[in-house]
């Protein structure tokens, strides 16, 4: 049985033609960032040169992330291997509009928050790596877009799990503590249903790639284990996505960090969980999905009243923001229990909505915390008077998360609400709108106690109070403040007039989740 | 885009958007007079649509269109017939007068850039409305207006009673607006089209579609939130907190109406079914009379005139509810007239208000020497309400009972109608004569005439009305006609007189609003008494109702959230572990797949021993008394595993594993040893219980899933691949080693970031310490 | 062969569980040094055993001579081993911190960051 070196087919084991320049470009956002990160621990002592590091790292990451969006638009769906080993024996990277348009997106976000981070996060947790966790974040998620790879996803989901523990107990305050046991527990135990059901796949299947478990698993029919494993999957996605009722632990933490992390957080964790239910349930398993649907369906108006309802009932804003996250989880979930190619577009337009509105919002919030000293909705007000700017971006930064229009969550809702009613799911469709009423309510009191009213809820008609003592004033607030929130509002706002490149990309990513042809030719095509 | 034609009109659309980021800088240096400037803007809007008045005379309709969101067959499309052009010369002819009057209005307000800004935004968006083509652009522009509307209405922001009605407006709006684009996005689909123009010529499609009831609950939803019907009713007084020329212009003239238009636009392919004639002018009618009765109750006359309002759209609804040609004819002449009117008789009061101090029935009288411009527009603008010759309000009330009479249900309809337009008719008299005749009464100012600006709008408005009335055969041919056509979806051009050409019930019927109306009037302050002490004792509405409703909610969601979110990890984590046996189990119950029961085969006794051993680990863990102790026993089950992968050919995990697990029981022992840790339990034994049958459960599950799997035969394709290559290409003889670094080489780039980042994030813990030790939300930087 | 080890990782993840579950900073620790072990045996029998036989290719020849043990679950495995033990140092470290700044093992009793008393929001406008 002995073979000679010289019996081998290479063309049997490996792909022998050069890879194409451009295809690097799937590769780039994380090796940049690894890059990137590596190096700014090297320099870690060095506080003022840190965030430089970090800005032109994710500048590098945002171009590289146009060109591979671009690259997959023009294209079609992009496959690279590493090792060149052929798949599916080697880890592929595989980026299709979904992947591409989330890993673009997530790196906008992350640039906003890196810049606002420059004069919000203390010299001495930037020593103790603010900026190489964020990179390192941004590194798992953009892995988690692109990889083609389910083992390979877990192991980018735990590279930006750890980033995120870090970042959670920078400050080391009593409630980080306290909110990163809970944070770090809950999500210890996803990411393990995660690895055991991607073993327990590995056993049915004989395979890792995506592509290849989309064909094989075709193979099976229904009776088989793959329901049980499609609905393990399910819920260890919707706990990362913070799906109710599996989401404890986004209102115990997401109040409790330094609010740029928050706002990373929100911006990008839940929307990965989102990202990998609709990776494995449409394209993976997608008669898991069929089989699912109801329950998805009812897990999604479950997270989305519980979240809007969750925003009412709060008086700390960090902690109204956190359950708008969960709201928006609800309306992503929609789209995927729906499961037309409509719905679908919508639902990863109100991901890549979700990861822009979510970072701003927390931004906002760290704004308005700066020039009125206070979290809660009895004590702020004033703002109005004091910064119509910032009065005018939280009005568009708050209608645009209740989903009106002409802003971009108003397109993603049209979308998820039409897609619905074309499939005849009229109660998906009435959660939706339901939950976007009560979303109107919790965000139009938060606006008008904070801006309109004259200052904390026992001011007398027609006074504005007094700022509390310590508070900022707007000519205070550094251009790293204003420019994030700009520059996030500005794009909310075009993407609201203007939809519909971003239309086209959602809708050419949703075909590619529904037919997997285009992604499995990707994978196999030009090379087996 | 060319500037004449068709086309023209998107410019004319866009103008109010450019008049708003140009009025607060205009404010700045022009201050009130950038008012004067402003009011070009649309007056060319006016002129742009009454050039196709010619045109929609004759029968014609126009369409343009831009594309939009070609994905989802959104256009930027216009359509224009009788419907939208009357609609658009009312938005942009009022529009142009109120930039006036607001200007004076506001002037020396250090926020009447701000002001002027939101209106032209208002305005934009309600042009859109009336001739977007596209019903979801439609829907666009009409939340549009619903946020502007919330902007204008707590303009004044600081008062409480602002702020509330300006959510009031949003909530009831715009929860009414999420309904309509149910129903539009469904009456896209079932007609085919989201084009109105085409979805309009699609005949019976929507009347025959199973979904019919639907669409017509979702619409009508929309439209009574909007036009104030009852028992939506009440947010559009409260809405007359915001500055009068927003009264005026929003919520009489032009936003209030949006609800009607949207009727009377999707009349002719959802109209005419028994839903629609039963349904419409049931609360259209209890609306105008609600709305005429509380009206009475009201001293303050500028609610007077928004409960006048409220019940004009009652009236309206209901008319257009009757689905009767000439019905539907007196409620265009109806909706017309009422916009010269009431726009008139609010500036009116706005003007009474601004220049006496007082816009208090009870406090103002006699001001029509003092004021005489403004006093006959008022004395014009209430003949038209009373619906008296030779007003064009006469003629629509004319009309309209030539309508109700012959209608199906026309009885009832008429009497609401008749009853309706007499108090009507004593309310008109009530704001004409009271502040402006009678006795003078001392005002909080001297009271003098307004400004150009203040007094323009409202007399222009008021002449208007009477200049209808006399040109009443023309106006009627060249604009109402053309409306009603477009409202039936069939030509209709019945010659309008301004007074009656034969003796009809409709006469007959108008002297018994007049006889009834002054009845009405002469018992005003008596009735008011009546109505005032009725309202009292039933203590309750729906204005109290929505704080009620809020409360609720708020307050339910507050248990709820709690319930939920407790607090309590312990509970997260039951919960948690509950959903996870739940997920195993369900799937299995559901398909039947349980695993195959079948031997276990054949072990070596050293197999059943090592298996014992970590089965023995892990319990004594669970029952060690001591902390030290169920630490140390952490390593039995450990080093059992890590026997179990040597045995079964795995020597590099197992090597790994006994590493790893010495590591941790040292840490572990070395870390925990330094506290200060109670040892036991400490859990109920109820506690107990539970949480031992959910881990058992949750075990048995995975045991389960895992057994159904590994029955299965399995796939060694990706093994067998780096068997054959592992030495052969990637040169190492080690298979585990190559595919960590070779063929799965990326993964562990992956796990050593981890290790990395674990690194870091561990000195993160140690070295920073908080800097205030707590309380965070009294540290400054964050 | 497979099952009596299926029945083993049910043992081995209940324990965990049970630990989990507990009200105790210690125990959880404990539950999660355990959990690894468990979801890392799942994996190593998912992908089918194999007795004594590992996937190394003797010094002589360029194949096995003999059926090995499957040696991809292997590299998975510890891939997850080393992962799972890098957070199980953080946690280590975390609970250490925690019980330093929080006072407490008890996770009833680790209320800062969402307080018992829990105030309703304000209801007016």
């Amino acid at each position: 049985m002995a073979a000679t070196k010289t019996t081998v087919d290479i063309t049997a084991a490996m792909v022998t033609e050069a890879v194409p320049l451009a295809d690097w470009l799937l590769v780039a956002p994380v090796l940049l960032t690894m890059a990137g990160g590596a190096i700014s621990i090297i320099f870690r002592k060095k506080s003022a040169t840190q965030p430089w590091i970090a800005i032109t790292t994710i500048a590098l990451v945002i171009l590289s992330n146009i060109g591979l969006l671009n690259h997959v638009l023009t294209n079609g769906v992009v496959t690279m291997v590493m090792g060149s080993w052929l798949p599916p024996f080697g880890i592929a990277f595989t980026a299709d509009p979904l992947g591409a348009l989330l890993a673009l997106t997530a790196s906008v976000a992350t640039m906003c928050v890196a810049v606002f981070a420059m004069n919000s996060i203390a010299e001495n947790e930037r020593r103790y790596g603010f900026y190489p966790f964020l990179l390192m974040l941004l590194c798992g998620v953009t892995g988690s877009f692109l990889t083609g790879d389910i083992f390979n996803l877990y192991v980018w989901f735990e590279v930006l799990l750890i980033s995120s523990f870090g970042m959670q107990i920078l400050g080391n305050e009593k409630v980080q503590i306290d909110g990163a046991v809970k944070y770090a527990v809950l999500n210890l135990i996803a990411t393990t249903l995660f690895l055991a059901a991607t073993g327990l796949l590995y056993g049915l299947v004989g395979t890792l790639n995506m592509a290849d478990i989309a064909g094989k698993l075709k193979a099976f029919d229904s009776s088989g284990p793959m329901l049980g494993l499609a609905t393990l999957y399910f819920l260890a996605f919707a706990m990362k996505a913070a799906a109710f009722p599996v989401n404890f632990w986004l209102p115990a933490s997401y109040h409790t960090p330094r609010l740029v992390v928050a706002a990373i957080f929100a911006g990008l964790l839940t929307k990965v969980g989102v990202y990998a239910l609709l990776r494995v349930m449409l394209l993976l398993m997608p008669e898991g999905r069929d089989w699912l649907a109801s329950l998805i369906g009812i897990v999604a108006i479950a997270t989305m009243l519980t979240g809007s309802l969750g925003a009412l009932a709060q008086t700390d804003i960090r902690r109204l923001m956190a359950y708008l996250v969960i709201a928006g989880i609800g309306a992503m979930m929609a789209g995927i229990a729906v499961g037309n190619e409509v719905a679908v577009s919508g639902a990863i337009f109100y991901s890549m909505h979700s990861v822009l509105i979510m970072t701003a919002l927390y931004l906002l919030v760290a704004f308005m915390f700066q020039m009125s000293g206070t979290f809660s909705l009895r004590e702020i007000g004033g703002l109005y008077i004091r910064t119509p700017l910032g009065a005018g971006i939280g009005l568009i930064l708050l209608l645009a998360v209740a989903g009106l229009p002409p802003f971009s969550g108003f397109w993603a809702k049209l979308l998820l609400v039409a897609g619905a009613l074309e499939a005849g799911r009229g109660w998906v469709a009435a959660g939706i709108l339901v939950s976007g009423l009560f979303t109107t309510i919790a965000v139009g009191r938060l606006w008008i106690f904070a801006f309109w009213r004259g200052g904390n809820e026992h001011t007398v008609d027609g006074i504005q109070a007094l700022p509390i003592a310590g508070s900022s004033d707007a000519s205070e607030i550094s251009w790293s403040i204003w420019l994030p929130l700009v520059v996030l509002t500005a794009l909310i706002f075009i993407i609201g007039i203007l939809p519909e490149t971003m239309m086209s990309i959602t809708e050419n990513g949703a075909k590619t989740l529904i037919d997997p042809t285009a992604y499995i030719g990707s994978v196999f095509g030009g090379i087996r | 885009m060319p500037l004449f034609g068709v086309e023209a009109t998107f410019w004319a659309l866009l103008g109010p958007f450019v008049a708003a980021a140009l009025s607060p800088f205009l404010a700045k240096t022009l201050k009130h007079n950038a008012a004067w400037l402003l009011a070009v803007i649309p007056a060319l809007a006016f002129l742009q649509f009454l050039s196709f008045v010619p045109g929609i005379a004759e029968g014609q309709t126009f369409k343009a269109s831009l594309e939009w969101v070609p994905t989802f067959n959104v256009n930027f499309s216009i359509y224009l017939d009788g419907l939208s052009v009357l609609f658009a010369l009312l938005i942009s002819g009022i529009g142009t007068l109120i930039t006036l009057y607001a200007g004076g209005y506001l002037k020396g307000h250090e926020n009447l850039g701000q002001f002027l800004s939101y209106l032209f935004l208002f305005m934009g968006a309600m042009l859109g409305v009336v001739v977007a083509d596209n019903v979801i652009t439609l829907f666009i522009y009409w939340e549009l207006t619903s946020i502007t509307s919330f902007l204008l209405i707590g303009f004044d922001h600081l008062r409480r009673a602002s702020r509330r009605s300006a959510v009031q407006a949003l909530v009831v709006t715009g929860g009414g607006g999420l309904a309509l684009m149910a129903g539009l996005i469904l009456a896209g689909y079932q007609g085919g089209s989201f084009e109105l123009s085409e979805l309009l010529n699609s005949g019976d499609v929507l009347r025959e579609s199973p979904y019919y009831t639907a669409i017509f609950i979702l619409v009508v939803l929309g439209a009574f939130t909007k036009s104030a019907q009852f028992p939506f009713h009440f947010w559009l007084p409260n809405a007359m907190e915001a500055p009068t020329p927003v009264s005026a212009y929003l919520h009489s003239a032009t936003m209030v109406k949006a609800g009607v238009y949207l009727l009377m636009r999707m009349h002719p392919v959802l109209g005419d079914t028994e839903l629609w004639m039963t349904v419409l002018p049931i609360f259209g009618g209890i609306t105008l009379l609600v709305g005429t009765i509380l009206g009475i109750r009201q001293t303050d006359l500028k609610l007077v005139l928004a409960y006048t309002t409220v019940a004009s759209l009652g009236l309206l609804v209901m008319l257009t509810g009757t689905s009767d040609p000439v019905a539907i004819q007196g409620a265009v002449i109806y909706l017309f007239a009422h916009s010269l009117f009431k726009g008139s008789l609010f500036m009116v009061v706005g003007t009474v208000d601004h220049e006496s101090g007082t816009r208090d029935l009870n406090r103002v009288g006699g001001l029509f020497s003092l004021m005489p411009i403004t006093g006959t527009a008022a004395v014009l603008s209430a003949l038209s309400m009373a619906g008296l010759p030779p007003l064009v309000g006469f003629v629509a009330k004319e009309v309209l009972y030539d309508g109700t009479w012959h209608a199906v249900n026309g009885g009832l309809w008429t009497g609401f109608a008749v009853l309706g337009n007499a108090m009507m008719f004593a309310l008109a008299a009530t704001v004409a004569i009271k502040p402006f005749f009678g006795a003078k009464v001392k005002t909080p100012k001297v009271a003098h005439e307004g400004t150009v600006l203040l007094v323009a709008g409202s007399i222009t408005l008021a002449v208007l009305g009477l200049a209808a009335g006399a040109f009443i055969a023309s106006v009627g041919h060249q604009l109402l006609s053309p409306m009603t056509s477009a409202i039936l979806g069939t030509p209709f051009d019945e010659e309008l007189h301004l007074f009656p050409t034969y003796l009809s019930p409709a006469l007959y019927l108008s002297l018994a609003t007049v006889a009834l109306g002054i009845i009405i009037f002469m018992y005003m302050d008596k009735l008011r008494v009546i109505v005032a002490d009725a309202l009292r004792t039933i203590g309750w509405g729906p204005d109290k109702g929505f704080d009620q409703v809020l409360e609720v909610i708020i307050r339910f969601a507050t248990t709820l959230t709690q319930t939920v979110q407790t607090g309590s990890m312990v509970t997260y984590m039951r919960a948690t572990f509950t959903v996870i046996a739940l997920v195993l189990f369900v799937p299995m119950i559901l398909t039947g797949n349980w695993p195959k029961l079948q031997g276990i085969g054949s072990f070596y006794a050293y197999e059943w021993f090592i298996a014992a051993i970590a089965v023995i680990g892990v319990y004594a863990v669970l029952t060690a008394r001591y902390r030290v102790t169920a630490i140390v026993l952490l390593g039995i089950q450990g080093f059992a595993v890590a026997l179990i992968y040597l045995l079964f050919g795995a020597p590099d995990l197992a090597f790994t594993q006994f590493m790893v697990e010495t590591l941790s029981v040292v840490i572990l022992a070395l870390v925990m040893t330094r506290l200060n840790l109670k040892p036991t339990d400490a859990r109920s034994s109820r506690g107990k219980a539970f949480d031992i049958s959910l881990s058992v459960l949750c075990g048995a599950g995975i045991s389960m899933l895992l057994m159904s799997i590994i029955q299965l035969p399995f796939d060694p394709t990706l093994s067998e691949f780096f068997t054959q290559y592992s030495r052969t290409i990637a040169h190492g003889r080690n298979i585990v080693n190559v595919i960590l670094v070779d063929f799965r080489g990326f993964d562990t780039i992956g796990e050593i970031s981890v290790v990395m980042v674990t690194g870091l994030a561990v000195l993160a813990l140690i070295r920073v310490r908080p800097k205030s030790n707590g309380n965070s939300n009294s540290e400054k930087n964050r | 062969m497979e099952t009596l080890f299926s029945v083993l990782v049910g043992i081995l993840f209940a324990g965990s569980i049970y630990l989990l579950l507990s009200r105790k900073l210690v125990r959880i620790l404990l539950g999660i040094a355990i959990l690894g072990n468990a979801v890392n045996l799942l994996i190593f029998t998912a992908g089918r055993l194999t007795r004594d036989v590992p996937p190394i290719i003797p010094l002589q020849s360029y194949l096995p001579v003999e059926a090995t043990a499957n040696p991809l679950p292997q590299a998975l495995v510890l891939t997850a081993i080393v992962i799972s033990f890098s957070f199980l140092a953080f946690f280590l470290v975390l609970g250490y911190r925690a019980y330093q700044e929080l006072g407490t093992d008890d996770l009833l009793d680790m209320r800062v960051a969402e307080p018992k008393e829990h105030s309703e929001p304000p209801l007016g406008y």
